[in-house]
């Protein structure tokens, strides 16, 4: 295949499961997910009085005959996914330590997530965020349209410093109609600030979905002997004995990820930590299966 | 502290390895690109201190874990002789005390302390690579080279002796040798059993040997190895004083022990020319003196003999020797101003019944015609005498014999032996001067072989004159003058006395206090003549003169021909026959407190040592407790790298 971030059977093997939307979308044309608005499908919703203006050809003629009222027949509307899959391309993205780049693994994630969501009649868009560059691609349901997608991800390098939370506020700020935000990044920034952006997302309406990528390295921090530690972001450089700095680095790092899970959790976001050394495929399918309709449920 | 492997301590530059590692590892450092710099920043801010702390106690627990392990290998000597800070020494000089008292056992050992001390001293020569060794013993003085460590206890110069010790003398000795000889960086080791009459504290030259040792050009330090415990389970036997007496040997005894309570029947033998007795004496106190009548039968001329006890823990003073000469009788000069106390004098130095003893009586004028060689005793009444009588009355003292000497009735500023007569008091009318204090142990006026005492406050002076200069006071009177002082010169006594044998000055002549006072003068005096025959071993008397021989007559021991002169024993030599004794004061087991030793060095920087007689050497090897010491530091580094269990968070 043209690109390496894509799997063919993977693809196969997950093509089986949907991808749901956790709350109702608005989309533009009829599709499989829920929508806010009554419509026309053959799922009933309610009834409600009939009020001048609404049409005569909805009235429950069955109903008018039992009670002497007039009464609209209403029904649920389906309507399509749009996702849009935010990539930080941060400099901080390129860490690798023994498996893939970060940016790698993201890019697998992202085109095997959008080529499931387009392949199911849904929209997906990509937007990648860096310091300066925030280049977007609008959510269309066509199947030409992930030639693009994947070609802008093949194309990504990562470089500079974040611009993650402001792509999220431009986000919010743009997209008017209810999406899946699919958040793929180190999450290496404030994260004050990144909480409220997810909650300009969540005022929104938008259903949040975060991939939390870190290095195994990163987490456990096993080095030692002494290291020249170089910012991948603005090239800082710190010589450093890991032996005596490393409890206090993973004390940091446990803070940092506990604050993260919080600001998710505060916006109902579903998040996802992963490492770098998983199986993206199986991260796939968890988030896949996690977010099908519990039984009982559409 | 010194070691037996010097050499090695070379390797505690292996000691900053972990240093030198340490400080590579900080330039050798890989350089990693980084995300979560955020974290790395903070953690680099807050991981000063404590972190930082903690990880140079690692390196110091390596560091000193290699260091011990270093000084381990090296052997380290410690001990309180050697004492830290020992270095390469050039020369060592040993000044050993050989006295009679160095033979008693060592604690906690069946060797002498002599042999105890050249043990230890042979195996801390080892230990510093045996430095040039120099002896100075007690015996000779003299300084001489030893060629090896290893003959120290096969040297005649190091053998078992009899004599007495003079520490001050044989420091100044190796004082003197420093300044001659200039032999480097050296070491005066002490070896002693720290007998007070062997360092007698009370010279004042000591000052002048702290001056001495202050004053070496080169870098001295004196060390003191103390063998000082005290004797146990050790008794003594002394003749002291041997004489014949018509047929009969008499010989006065003294039986010493080291316990002062119990009763102890001694087993005694007695060996005279050869033919031996025994018997036995019970000893109560810490001393018992008493006097053995032998029979010599039809014997005539000289003898000799030897007094012994069991085997103890000292075995030099388990026996003492004697020697007689031809029986001769007491002449006692009386030198008086006449009266009634002449005759009183006369009549208590030959009372009736007493035929051996003469008494000639003199006037001060005719004094110059003493027979000095057959006197025992000068009674001098009269004033003090000057001239060439003082001159020969000093020599006859001086050779043994002894001296009474009583007030002048008239005024008289003479002085003899630095005392002269004072002013003549006189009691007020109905009152009298009595004595009131008097040395029952010692003196003239002590108290008898059975412990009697002499009736001496019957005595009643209504008249007297004081004593004035420097003696020692054996009896006052109860107003604190002086009644009766003694001064002793050479082998000899002088005794003084403030008042007279004369009803018009006291009842002295009551014979109560003067017959018993009389008497043990003559017999003071009397062993002038077994003197003659008798000497401290070691002393000049006891060595040779041009052309005499020395050869051993008694049978209980045999010498070696380079240490006889300083061991016990009966020798003739030459024409002379002459018995050898241990000095008197190698009998006294006062021992010399470190209290006292640190104010005779006072102002210099000795180290005393006390052989407990633990160990043989005086240096002990503390490679173990170093190898502890790098296995506890290697523990605490372990500990302290020991990483502590972090709690994982539930992501």
């Amino acid at each position: 295949m043209k690109y390496d971030f894509l799997d063919p059977k993977a693809l196969a093997r997950l093509g089986a499961i949907p991808v749901e939307a956790r709350q109702a979308m608005t989309g533009n044309v009829a599709g499989r997910h829920r929508s806010p608005h009554r419509g026309s499908s053959v799922e009933f919703a309610e009834y409600r009085k009939y009020v001048q203006g609404d049409d005569t050809r909805r009235l429950d003629w069955k109903a008018y005959a039992r009670s002497d009222r007039y009464y609209i027949k209403e029904f649920e509307a389906d309507t399509n996914l749009r996702a849009y899959f935010v990539l930080d391309a941060s400099g901080s993205m390129g860490f690798s330590a023994e498996d893939d780049a970060r940016i790698q693994f993201a890019r697998k994630l992202a085109a095997t997530l959008s080529y499931l969501i387009v392949d199911q009649g849904d929209a997906a868009g990509l937007s990648v965020c860096q310091e300066k560059i925030h280049l977007e691609i609008p959510p269309t349901r066509r199947a030409a349209h992930l030639n693009h997608i994947f070609e802008v991800l093949s194309k990504t390098e990562p470089s500079g410093e974040t611009g993650l939370v402001e792509a999220l506020h431009t986000i919010a700020e743009k997209v008017g109609q209810r999406a899946l935000v699919i958040i793929m990044s180190d999450l290496f920034c404030d994260t004050n600030a990144l909480g409220d952006a997810l909650q300009h997302l969540r005022y929104r309406k938008h259903d949040i979905a975060v991939f939390h990528m870190l290095d195994k390295q990163e987490i456990e921090f096993d080095f030692e002997r002494p290291h020249r530690f170089v910012d991948m972001e603005d090239k800082t450089a710190v010589v450093a004995e890991p032996v005596l700095i490393a409890d206090d680095y993973r004390q940091a790092m446990r803070d940092f990820m506990q604050a993260v899970r919080i600001k998710c959790h505060d916006v109902h976001a579903d998040y996802h930590l992963i490492t770098t050394d998983q199986d993206y495929e199986e991260i796939v399918h968890n988030f896949l299966t996690t977010r099908l309709p519990k039984k009982g449920r559409k | 502290m010194s070691f037996l492997q010097q050499s090695l301590l070379w390797g505690l530059f292996a000691a900053s390895i972990p240093v030198i590692i340490h400080l590579l590892n900080r330039r050798r450092h890989r350089t990693v690109k980084w995300a979560a710099m955020e974290f790395l920043l903070k953690a680099t801010r807050e991981s000063r201190g404590k972190k930082k702390l903690k990880y140079l106690l690692i390196l110091a627990c390596r560091t000193l874990a290699i260091a011990a392990l270093i000084f381990a290998i090296a052997r380290p000597l410690v001990g309180g002789f050697l004492g830290w800070g020992g270095a390469k020494i050039d020369t060592v000089i040993l000044v050993l005390d050989r006295s009679a008292s160095m033979e008693q056992q060592a604690k906690g050992s069946r060797v002498s302390k002599r042999v105890s001390a050249l043990a230890s001293v042979r195996k801390s020569l080892e230990g510093l690579n045996n430095p040039r060794l120099i002896l100075i013993d007690s015996a000779t003085g003299v300084a001489q080279d030893v060629p090896s460590p290893d003959v120290l206890e096969e040297l005649s110069s190091t053998a078992a002796t009899d004599t007495h010790a003079s520490i001050p003398s044989l420091i100044s000795s190796a004082i003197d040798y420093v300044l001659d000889k200039s032999p480097g960086r050296t070491e005066i080791w002490v070896a002693s059993d720290m007998q007070v009459s062997d360092w007698a504290p009370q010279q004042g030259r000591w000052e002048a040997i702290n001056t001495g040792l202050k004053d070496l050009p080169q870098k001295t330090t004196l060390r003191v190895l103390s063998l000082a415990s005290p004797p146990e389970n050790n008794m003594a036997i002394r003749v002291l004083a041997s004489r014949r007496k018509a047929n009969e040997l008499v010989l006065d005894l003294e039986l010493v022990r080291s316990e002062s309570e119990g009763a102890a029947a001694i087993p005694i033998t007695y060996s005279v020319n050869g033919t031996r007795t025994a018997d036995k004496v019970t000893i109560n106190g810490q001393s018992y003196r008493f006097q053995k009548r032998l029979p010599l039968g039809k014997l005539d001329g000289n003898g000799h003999g030897f007094v012994s006890i069991p085997s103890d823990t000292n075995v030099r003073d388990n026996v003492s020797f004697f020697a007689y000469g031809e029986d001769s009788p007491t002449q006692t000069y009386i030198v008086s101003e006449g009266g009634e106390t002449t005759d009183w004098l006369a009549l208590a130095s030959a009372p009736p019944g007493l035929d051996r003893s003469k008494s000639v009586r003199m006037t001060p004028g005719s004094a110059h015609e003493i027979d000095w060689q057959s006197a025992s005793l000068v009674v001098w009444q009269a004033p003090l005498p000057e001239g060439p009588v003082a001159q020969e009355l000093t020599r006859f003292i001086e050779s043994g014999g002894a001296a009474l000497i009583f007030p002048p009735r008239g005024e008289s500023d003479v002085a003899y032996l630095g005392i002269n007569w004072g002013d003549q008091s006189i009691s007020p009318r109905g009152q009298y001067f009595i004595i009131d204090e008097w040395d029952e142990a010692d003196g003239p006026l002590r108290n008898g072989l059975e412990g009697t005492r002499i009736p001496v406050p019957k005595l009643k002076s209504i008249k007297r004159r004081a004593i004035e200069g420097d003696a020692t006071l054996l009896a006052s009177w109860d107003d604190d003058q002086r009644f009766l002082v003694r001064r002793v010169i050479g082998d000899g006594t002088a005794v003084f006395i403030s008042t007279l044998p004369d009803y018009t000055w006291s009842n002295l002549a009551d014979a109560d206090v003067l017959l018993p006072v009389v008497q043990r003068m003559i017999a003071k005096g009397d062993t002038r003549f077994g003197s003659a025959f008798a000497a401290i071993a070691g002393s000049k008397k006891a060595q040779t003169t041009e052309g005499e021989i020395r050869s051993r007559l008694d049978t209980h021991a045999k010498s070696n021909s380079s240490n006889a002169p300083y061991e016990a024993g009966v020798w003739k030599l030459g024409d002379r026959l002459l018995a050898t004794n241990r000095p008197k004061s190698e009998d006294q087991w006062q021992i010399l407190t470190s209290n006292n030793l640190n104010s005779l060095f006072e102002g210099t920087s000795f180290k005393l040592f006390e052989d407990k007689g633990q160990s043989d050497s005086l240096a002990r090897e503390i490679w173990r407790a170093f190898l502890i010491a790098m296995l506890v530091f290697l523990i605490t580094e372990a500990i302290l790298c020991l990483q502590p269990k972090v709690k994982k968070s539930k992501s």
